[in-house]
């Protein structure tokens, strides 16, 4: 899992099914400190936790498939955590 | 898997049901002699390591879901041990 900022909204109304209500953000990894880390991404947001803005907690590869009810979704990066602390 | 130590600790209210009562960290992956080396990851704690500590991460797709016996857990880094002593030498 990695630490990012939800940077921005994809809006696509064309999409598999699999991946239909969720929303996705781009998020930008960063480290603790704030600092901008990589290039951003896109994340898919399954159980409706982050909004613009937001530092949130992501899983990558093919963990990401598992925050879906479902069990199943094309994805390799999910939305896991909200960050309220980092202490 | 790879060497890290123990930075910062995340709280967090609204997360996914499988992160539900466990721990979360920040660590840093560092060399054998304790030089910080590549971008932080986030971990969940698997064996009751502190901030400080230098830990042995790792972890595959899949993992987590038998260690914690979940039916879905998108978990993918583990705290899997904190190391007492490390011995190495150059090639």
């Amino acid at each position: 899992m990695k630490l990012g900022v939800v940077i921005g909204v994809v809006w696509a109304t064309k999409k598999v099914k699999e991946i239909n209500g969720c929303r996705m953000y781009i998020v930008q990894p960063i480290s603790s400190k704030g600092e901008k880390k990589e290039i951003p991404l896109v994340v898919a947001d399954p159980q409706n936790i982050a909004a613009s803005g937001d530092k949130v907690i992501y899983v990558t590869s093919s963990d990401a498939t598992e925050a879906f009810d479902s069990g199943f979704a094309p994805v390799n990066a999910s939305i896991v955590e909200l960050v309220d602390e980092i202490s | 898997m790879f060497l890290a130590r123990v930075e910062k600790k995340i709280t967090s209210t609204k997360k996914h049901n499988a992160y539900n009562g466990r721990i979360v960290f920040i660590v840093q992956p560092i060399l054998p002699d304790g030089t910080s080396n590549g971008n932080e990851w986030v971990a969940i704690d698997y064996v009751g390591a502190g901030i400080g500590d230098i830990v042995v991460c790792g972890g595959a797709p899949g993992v987590s879901k038998s260690v914690f016996n979940l039916k879905f857990a998108p978990i993918r880094t583990l705290i899997m041990a904190v190391v007492d002593k490390i011995n190495y030498h150059d090639i």
